[in-house]
């Protein structure tokens, strides 16, 4: 490093912009594809900006769809972070310490994506600045959407602020001062469950959908979260333990294994739960799982999705339950991927949907994403990992060239 | 340890008096808006634009509150029926055929129907009668109606038969019986609907 | 991967990084050329690159930042209500008359159908998307008829879709559509306040404060409401002009709309265009308040029940039989 250079809120910026920007061949390559579909996905807006939401394959009656399956199955990914902070602050884990950032940094990037996803699946996003309190009316605390809003900004500054007062105290050379930022870590653990059960509750309190409407939904999603969040952040792990040098330990997998299985075995449960109460005496209010696991009038077209979700996030628990291979990550690795997407087609259209099937008044339709969901779907995807890669790219840098001064 | 009691005590009341205020309670509007005895005078309501078509203040009242009728009389093309019919027989070849050949006699069930005199006075023809004989204007027709149909004419006074012309408020206009119902074959005949439900998925 | 340990090194960009720079400043020209197109777009300026007329860029421009129409004087009501209309004027070529007419003091309105009486003829259906202005193109329909089975009065049971001679034997039918509930879930879930039961009873929508995030659509365990997907299209000779802000005006694309009770014509004093179009007198229409309205004859001699009555959400909108 030359001789003293100047260290401040504006080279702290640039350096961060100027990280990302460099790199290698393969770096660089995944940045572009990254752009282009971000390109892509602006590119599908457009017709949707111009033509409105008909462009998509939503309806009256399946009004919500690909967009806000993304939201709710992306806020547990975020809310997922809580189960790195909890480790490293509360109980003090040395390893998970080195790793927290990563998680935060994921956190951030999945909030982002859950506010576009909410942003592109409005009708009206222009009229948006009607949210604000003063300059426009904000139906707090009536509309659990209004909680959302809230709880997920909240979120989205916790977990970038933190973060970034230690990644900037370490960039600046400084320990990080713990009296400042511990309470909000701890404020961060507490909002983590509560923004999961806020999303929870927007659908939980419509009793006009008894899909919806019942006590587990929060608790599930809770569940599924620590399942799915986590076994993303263990997937991101081992991406930068084999293209970086910043090495992570084992043991951070192994506890991460097993803070996956708890929560997917108890999502299992909670399923067995739901279809217990569906199946064992079903009822009217029962239609919409009837829709969902065996078709009604014809229309099936959930069943098979629904059926390989299940199945894989059965098999994906019970290898990373019984470990087989002891730990070896060729098997626990793509078992943590399969669960995660188990558990995104099970959360995001496996539940969004089927709430909404049959309609309040009985009638059933199929709801199929058009193009133009894809498209802005994957540009938003894509917008989250370039977030991710950033943040992370940017952390990982300071904090190795931080590591060897304090150690 | 009190305090703590103390908490839970007003997290309990609180949440108890949220759920209070929330749906599903015991009482209803309805019970508030029964318990109002002011009347409404809904011809007090403004810029009502009054009924067009010609009315008559009716023979019945509901509760003691008029109301007015549309009439009857204008909408008869061959009014009044006495040009034709005076005291002598009408002396016509196949004059019924001619005259009122387009009415179709369809009221009441088979072998029990009504035949024409049943309701047209045979000497006034100007009027309808009823069994003991009185004269019944076309005009005031539910009073005929009405003896037979009591069930529907107590409903039609107020107000869950027929319907209102035009105006819900202001002064009441209702439809008379033969404005829906043709007196000569009164059911509603089967026919294709105004338009359909179209796919619920575009 | 090498990875950088530029922990301060900013010189090589120099002479090792010409072809570098050049892929940057590529990259980065691309990518603000990207943000820029997709704020256009997303503004929808593009597409209407047609010559507007300033003054009608003008009135757009005053009518994105007005107030919820509630929260309204009087006089920004007029303003909002002549910009609209001339709008219309410049925009379309119609003549509207909008009105902003306040709700009637002491008055509760009511609705009551008779599932004896209807004969399935769905002339309500009809005469609603001519008076309130629906969207052609999607058949939006505010009124849904099911032909139902005797023995079950669950529409879910029914037949919302036929198109047969009416009415069949031993079928009855049954009309549903927004219920205006004194205890609605949709006005309570509107994060925006875009959606409020006014003093006389009727569930509005201030279309242009909607944000179209459908959570009240979610809410409605009636299906009562509609969204607009698209922009709206109804040709020009069949547009009803006579309009009120809250009720039958042309709505712009991405809101919600509902049946308002035909706002326009009840507080005037008129009845609803469906109670107006039945034939068969199977709808009654009235204030609630006034026990000697016909709604309040109903509701007190005949047996009459609402739809999902256990969900507390207290329609005003009964059914009874004869």
């Amino acid at each position: 490093m030359r001789a003293v250079k100047k260290r401040n809120l504006k080279t702290f910026f640039i350096d961060v912009v100027r990280w990302n920007l460099q790199g290698g061949y393969g770096f660089r390559i995944f940045r572009v594809i990254l752009l282009i579909f971000m390109g892509l996905g602006v590119y599908a807006y457009s017709f949707q900006a111009r033509y409105g939401l008909e462009v998509t394959g939503m309806n009256d009656i399946v009004s919500w769809g690909f967009y806000i399956s993304n939201f709710t199955f992306l806020v547990g990914v975020a809310a997922a972070a809580v189960m790195l902070i909890l480790p490293a602050y509360v109980f003090h884990d040395p390893d998970f310490h080195r790793v927290v950032i990563i998680g935060e940094g994921v956190a951030v990037g999945a909030l982002i994506m859950c506010l576009t996803f909410i942003l592109v699946d409005l009708g009206g996003p222009l009229q948006a600045w009607h949210l604000i309190p003063v300059i426009g009316i904000f139906n707090f605390p009536s509309s659990i959407l209004a909680w959302d809003v809230l709880v997920l900004n909240g979120y989205l500054l916790l977990n970038a602020l933190v973060p970034a007062y230690i990644l900037y105290s370490h960039y600046r050379g400084r320990k990080a001062d713990e009296r400042k930022y511990r309470p909000f870590v701890f404020l961060s653990i507490f909002w983590a469950f509560s923004i999961h059960m806020v999303t929870a509750f927007l659908y939980q309190g419509l009793p006009a959908r008894p899909f919806w409407n019942n006590p587990l939904m929060g608790p599930r999603f809770l569940a599924s979260a620590f399942a799915a969040g986590p076994a993303l952040i263990a997937l991101v792990l081992a991406v930068i333990h084999s293209s970086t040098s910043y090495k992570i330990d084992r043991s951070v997998f192994n506890k991460l294994r097993l803070i996956i299985v708890i929560s997917a075995i108890i999502n299992l449960i909670m399923l067995f739960s739901e279809i217990f109460k569906e199946f064992y005496f079903p009822t009217h209010h029962s239609s919409s799982a009837v829709y969902l696991f065996f078709g009604m009038d014809g229309h099936t077209s959930l069943v098979p999705w629904i059926w390989t979700s299940v199945c894989v996030n059965l098999v994906a628990t019970l290898v990373l339950a019984f470990n087989p291979g002891k730990n070896n990550p060729k098997v626990l690795l793509p078992a943590c991927l399969f669960l995660f997407v188990a558990i995104w087609m099970e959360k995001g259209i496996g539940l969004i949907v089927p709430g909404l099937i049959p309609s309040p008044l009985g009638e059933v339709v199929d709801y199929l994403p058009t193009w133009v969901e894809l498209f802005v779907t994957l540009g938003i995807f894509a917008l989250g990992i370039t977030v991710v890669t950033w943040l992370i790219r940017a952390a990982l840098i300071i904090e190795q060239s931080y590591e060897p001064n304090i150690s | 340890m009190q305090k703590i009691l103390l908490m839970y005590a007003c997290l309990f009341l609180g949440l108890a008096g949220v759920a209070g205020q929330g749906g599903a309670s015991e009482t209803s509007f309805l019970d508030e808006i029964k318990d109002i005895q002011e009347n409404f005078d809904s011809r007090a309501v403004e810029n009502v634009r009054p009924v067009t078509r010609e009315t008559v203040l009716a023979k019945d009242q509901f509760n003691g509150r008029p109301f007015r009728v549309l009439t009857r009389k204008n909408e008869i093309n061959r009014f009044k029926c006495s040009n034709c019919h005076t005291d002598k027989a009408v002396a016509v070849n196949q004059g019924v055929e001619l005259t009122h050949g387009s009415i179709s006699l369809n009221h009441g069930r088979e072998g029990q129907a009504l035949a024409c005199i049943d309701c047209h006075h045979p000497e006034e023809r100007d009027y309808l009668w009823d069994k003991k004989g009185e004269k019944i204007d076309f005009d005031h027709s539910y009073q005929l109606c009405g003896h037979c149909h009591f069930r529907q004419k107590r409903d039609w006074l107020g107000g869950a038969h027929g319907k209102r012309v035009a105006n819900w408020a202001g002064e009441r206009v209702i439809y008379n019986c033969a404005s829906c119902h043709d007196p000569h074959s009164p059911r509603f005949e089967k026919r294709y609907p105004a338009t359909y439900s179209p796919p619920l998925d575009r | 991967m090498k990875s950088d340990n530029s922990s301060g090194k900013s010189g090589c960009s120099c002479s090792i990084g010409t072809a570098r720079s050049d892929r940057r400043s590529f990259l980065k020209g691309l990518s603000i050329a990207a943000a820029a197109g997709s704020a256009a777009l997303a503004t929808g300026c593009v597409p209407s690159v047609e010559a507007a007329a300033p003054e009608k860029m003008k009135l757009r421009w005053q009518e994105f930042f007005k107030d919820n129409y509630r929260l309204m004087t009087q006089e920004e009501k007029e303003a909002t209500i002549a910009r609209l209309e001339r709008l219309a004027k410049l925009q379309d070529d119609l003549d509207i008359q909008m009105s902003s007419d306040p709700p009637i003091d002491r008055v509760l309105y009511g609705y009551a159908f008779n599932i004896s009486r209807c004969e399935g003829f769905m002339e309500c259906v009809s005469a609603c998307v001519r008076e309130n202005n629906l969207d052609r193109k999607t058949n939006t329909q505010y009124i849904r008829i099911f032909e139902m089975e005797p023995g079950k009065l669950d529409p879910s049971t029914g037949d919302g879709r036929y198109y047969h001679k009416v009415p069949v034997e031993n079928k009855f039918y049954m009309g549903t559509q927004c219920f205006h509930c004194e205890n609605a879930p949709c006005t309570k879930a509107c994060p925006t306040k875009a959606t409020w039961m006014e003093p006389d009873g009727i569930v509005v929508v201030d279309y242009d404060w909607c944000i179209g995030c459908r959570y009240c659509q979610a809410a409605c365990p009636y299906y009562g409401r509609r969204f607009n997907w698209g922009k709206p299209e109804i040709p020009k000779d069949e547009v009803t002009t006579r309009q009120h802000y809250l009720g039958n005006r042309i709505r712009p694309k991405g809101k919600m709309e509902k049946c308002t009770f035909c706002i326009q014509r009840t507080r005037a004093g008129r009845l609803p265009a469906c109670v107006e179009a039945c034939p068969t007198g199977s709808r009654v229409f009235g204030n609630l308040l006034d026990p000697e309205s016909e709604i309040r004859f109903v509701l007190k001699h005949k047996k009459v029940f609402r739809m999902k009555e256990e969900l507390g959400t207290e329609p005003k909108f009964w059914y009874f039989i004869d």
